[in-house]
């Protein structure tokens, strides 16, 4: 009993972080047409500023969260603007763009910092663990689950409760139209990509308290994120809440009754939804 | 004789019923033209005859065989030929490669992997023959993304023609952006064809619809509202309300 | 008489010799220099032949008939890997047992993960192949099999190290130079095959589906099978360079399955040319020169001068490098050959 809430628990973990890198990318696929590679390398990115903020000038942890997530969103912002607006639709193109900024970006994090890598680090005042029921279970790791699923909820909010969520909705359907009715769809990308690009960097943060930073962190993410979207789906939050949780208890189990196995519960279950229903569990038909 | 048979069809898509349950034949050597305003569903139903939609209802039969299930490539074999709304040739190719892939395509040197694909004597000449006929033989070494969007049009239709059993020519909007010179060809081109070949046309320009068709069948929200001769059509006058205003502005603009 | 002489050799400059003299003189070149060059820059150009092969089979299926495979690695490393647990595992050092093993694998393996990764397009097509690399990698990466294993049934060793050339003629053993020789002459049978491939009416018709697939279809080409058959041939090729590559390198390990390895064609193709059939092999000797160039000088930053190769070549060399070179080559021969008499 203990076993399997420990691991359900670690699975939920590992399930809203993946949901929350995967989320911005499957959006800006979804709507923007958008392949970004180097959306890893932004976690990556967010987690080493984290790091260097809470850890190097041992300043608040929140705060690092905050910074890690703004610089990952800038960097974010800029790939957009400078490089990828001007690819659209060509994705060749955008593939071997962004797959050169997380080379890019790797090497500037080793170079910066160095390749050895950061041990996982929290918030102080959430050291030790909490008690469910008899179960001890670490404070991180709930909060983790907390924030994912605030997130999940707002993002979700987001979606199909707001304007903006309106026109996304209609941009993946239609994105000549909506330009047409006159909505600024370029200054909503330009909105979404940051949102999505902070989200991935507060993300690798957060991550950090379960994992560290180190540097394949950058290539190890992106293809996290890769899997769940073809398992749960492209273009939509659920799909990539349903495709995270999935993969992280399925994992979280594999792990734990076949520590050896590591990452081949995620390709099988990968695999066998591409057999069964090669657009995802919610995806829509690109 | 009957070539297409087809029976209850009806294609959906989401709450839209772009084709609503139409059944018609056609008999081997009918020039048949398909009319309608716009959306009435004939692209969609000749993406269903030529096997690029799947129907959600019914049956098409195709010189009695039922190919309700058969795959695009595998109706070309049996002897449709197509061509396109928006120009479909391979832009990046000269005119005489889309020439040669066109006649290729029935044939089991499709498959060759060694012999260049200029060793094939006689499909190199039936690809000569064919671009001298459509007189677009100067511009053979050209890309196709370079010729004029007139010459693209006779290009398309007249690879529709190379196939070596056509039966059945599905011409969508054939001459869709021609001028009146260039779609005259066109009517010129169909009267040339055999009996033993059926065209079926999907067109707004009544000039090419009149000029060719001696059956008219008039689509309205995937439904046949009329089907008869030329004349019956043109005084039919529930035809004339729902596409009056269409027909005048088309004549109109035909006779520029 | 004087003149009949300058005539026919104007005729045979502006016609089949005038379109082959760049292949001749680039065919010379690379055959002549190893003799004067030092043993790192022999490594460096086999290095870059065993790439060239890998990525003109890849173009086959990237340039060719448009897709977007980000999965070729698994090809590569089936290739190397071939090659390198035969050594390893059974002893066996034939060129004439490896190199047909290497070409079967690889080309078994597109065969099997062909209607897999086919069912999908665009997209998925991309995110599953990345995602079979990665499969591959993570299980070479763990199989005591494909690893030099400790004394105590531990995994010592990720991959295979120790690669020997391989027994191409019974008693004589390849030198470095003979080495180089050897893939040479392997990189031009692969480059004609390729070049019959790629003429043919097969070649034509992944053309054709690149640039319109409903309408090869309504031509009567089963396109799925075209795109399969395309993915095992340039999964041979693959599989060739692998095998080269193992040769050359000595060692085999699990990354050459993955996506860093899998990336290379692709972007070998787009700088070279992926129209061209030779385009990829310009890419690939460029990029292994600056590779060693960034070695002997920075090289805890090449990955970064290779992302900045990666978004250069995107956002200004689009046609390719190799177009460029083969449209000033037909300007210099159209006008040296119009002399006026």
């Amino acid at each position: 009993m203990e076993f399997f809430a420990t691991s359900l628990l670690n699975g939920l973990s590992f399930g809203m972080i993946l949901f929350l890198i995967a989320a911005g990318l499957s959006i800006i696929v979804g709507v923007m047409g958008i392949i970004n590679l180097s959306h890893g390398a932004l976690y990556m990115l967010g987690g080493y500023f984290g790091w260097m903020i809470a850890q190097r000038l041992g300043l608040n942890f929140w705060l690092a969260v905050f910074i890690g997530g703004l610089v990952a969103g800038l960097v974010g912002l800029f790939i957009e603007r400078a490089f990828l607006r001007r690819l659209y639709k060509q994705m060749n193109e955008q593939v071997l763009l962004t797959f050169g900024f997380v080379y890019i970006i790797t090497n500037i994090c080793l170079w910066v910092w160095g390749g050895d890598a950061k041990v996982p680090f929290w918030d102080p005042a959430l050291s030790g663990s909490f008690n469910l029921a008899g179960l001890l279970y670490p404070k991180t790791r709930i909060i983790v689950i907390a924030i994912g699923t605030v997130l999940a909820v707002f993002l979700w909010w987001l979606q199909n409760k707001t304007r903006v969520g309106a026109i996304i909705r209609a941009g993946m359907d239609d994105r000549e139209m909506v330009t047409g009715l006159g909505i600024n769809l370029a200054r909503v990308s330009m909105l979404i990509f940051f949102l999505a690009a902070f989200i991935a960097g507060f993300a690798g943060v957060i991550g950090a308290q379960l994992w560290g930073v180190y540097s394949y962190q950058g290539l190890q993410t992106l293809l996290f994120a890769l899997i769940i979207i073809i398992v749960g789906g492209i273009g939509s939050i659920q799909g990539a809440l349903a495709g995270a949780l999935i993969i992280g208890i399925v994992d979280a189990f594999g792990r734990a009754l076949f520590p050896q196995l590591s990452m081949f519960f995620m390709f099988l279950v990968m695999i066998i939804i591409l057999i069964a229903k090669p657009s995802g569990l919610l995806g829509r038909k690109i | 004789m009957e070539i297409l048979r087809v029976e209850n069809l009806s294609k959906s898509f989401g709450g839209v019923h772009a084709v609503n349950n139409i059944s018609f034949s056609v008999e081997v050597g009918e020039r048949l033209a398909v009319i309608g305003p716009n959306g009435a569903g004939k692209t969609t139903l000749f993406n269903l005859i030529n096997g690029q939609l799947r129907p959600t209802a019914g049956r098409i039969y195709f010189c009695g065989q039922d190919i309700t299930k058969m795959l695009t490539h595998q109706r070309a074999h049996a002897g449709q030929g197509r061509s396109f709304q928006l120009t479909s040739l391979f832009l990046n190719l000269t005119v005489f490669e889309n020439a040669l892939l066109a006649l290729h395509g029935t044939k089991p040197s499709r498959y060759q992997m060694l012999r260049p694909i200029t060793g094939y004597e006689d499909l190199m000449a039936k690809a000569e023959e064919t671009l001298k006929t459509a007189a677009l033989w100067e511009q053979k070494d050209e890309l196709v993304k370079n010729i004029s969007y007139g010459e693209q049009r006779r290009l398309e239709i007249a690879l529709t023609t190379v196939l070596s059993d056509l039966r059945l020519l599905l011409l969508d909007e054939p001459s869709c952006g021609l001028t009146g010179a260039e779609s005259a060809d066109i009517i010129k081109m169909i009267h040339k064809l055999g009996r033993d070949i059926t065209v079926l046309l999907v067109a707004h320009d009544m000039d090419l619809v009149f000029g060719v068709a001696e059956r008219i069948m008039v689509l309205h929200y995937g439904e046949i509202i009329a089907d008869g001769e030329p004349k019956e059509i043109q005084a039919n006058p529930i035809v004339k309300e729902i596409y009056m205003g269409t027909m005048e502005g088309e004549r109109n603009a035909g006779a520029s | 008489m004087e003149k009949d002489k300058w005539e026919g050799i104007r005729r045979l400059w502006q016609g089949r010799l005038g379109q082959f003299a760049p292949f001749i003189i680039v065919g010379l070149i690379l055959l002549t220099i190893p003799h004067f060059a030092h043993a790192d820059i022999q490594l460096m150009m086999a290095k870059s032949l065993a790439f060239a092969t890998f990525a003109m089979g890849y173009n086959l299926v990237f340039g060719y008939t448009g897709l977007l495979s980000l999965g070729h690695g698994v090809y590569f490393g089936a290739g190397g890997y071939a090659v390198a647990l035969l050594q390893y595992h059974l002893h066996i050092y034939s060129f004439w047992m490896a190199m047909p093993l290497a070409v079967a694998v690889s080309m078994l393996l597109a065969a099997i993960l062909g209607p897999i990764v086919l069912r999908s397009t665009g997209m998925y097509f991309l995110l599953l192949t990345f995602a079979f690399g990665e499969l591959f990698y993570s299980i070479a990466w763990q199989t005591k099999f494909m690893g030099v294993l400790s004394v105590a049934g531990q995994i010592a060793v990720r991959g295979i190290p120790g690669i020997v050339y391989p027994d191409v003629i019974p008693g004589i053993e390849l030198t470095s130079t003979t080495f180089y020789y050897f893939i040479f002459t392997g990189f031009v049978i692969c480059y004609i095959l390729l070049y019959r491939i790629t003429n043919s009416p097969f070649g034509h018709a992944l053309v054709g589906i690149r640039e319109s697939e409903p309408r090869m279809q309504a031509l009567g080409y089963h396109t799925w099978r075209y795109k399969y058959i395309a993915l095992i041939v340039s999964a041979g090729f693959s599989g060739v360079g692998g095998a080269m590559f193992a040769w050359n390198n000595a060692m085999i390990d699990p990354s050459h399955f993955a996506v860093g390895t899998s990336f290379l064609p692709m972007v070998m193709s787009i700088i070279g040319g992926s129209t061209t059939l030779f385009g990829p092999a310009i890419g690939a000797v460029i990029v292994t020169f600056v590779e060693y160039l960034a070695s002997i000088t920075i090289r805890a930053r090449w990955p970064l001068i290779l992302g900045g190769i990666f978004v250069v070549s995107v956002m200004f060399a689009r046609a390719g490098i190799g177009v460029y070179l083969a449209r000033l080559w037909e300007k210099v021969r159209v006008r040296y050959g119009n002399t006026k008499s």
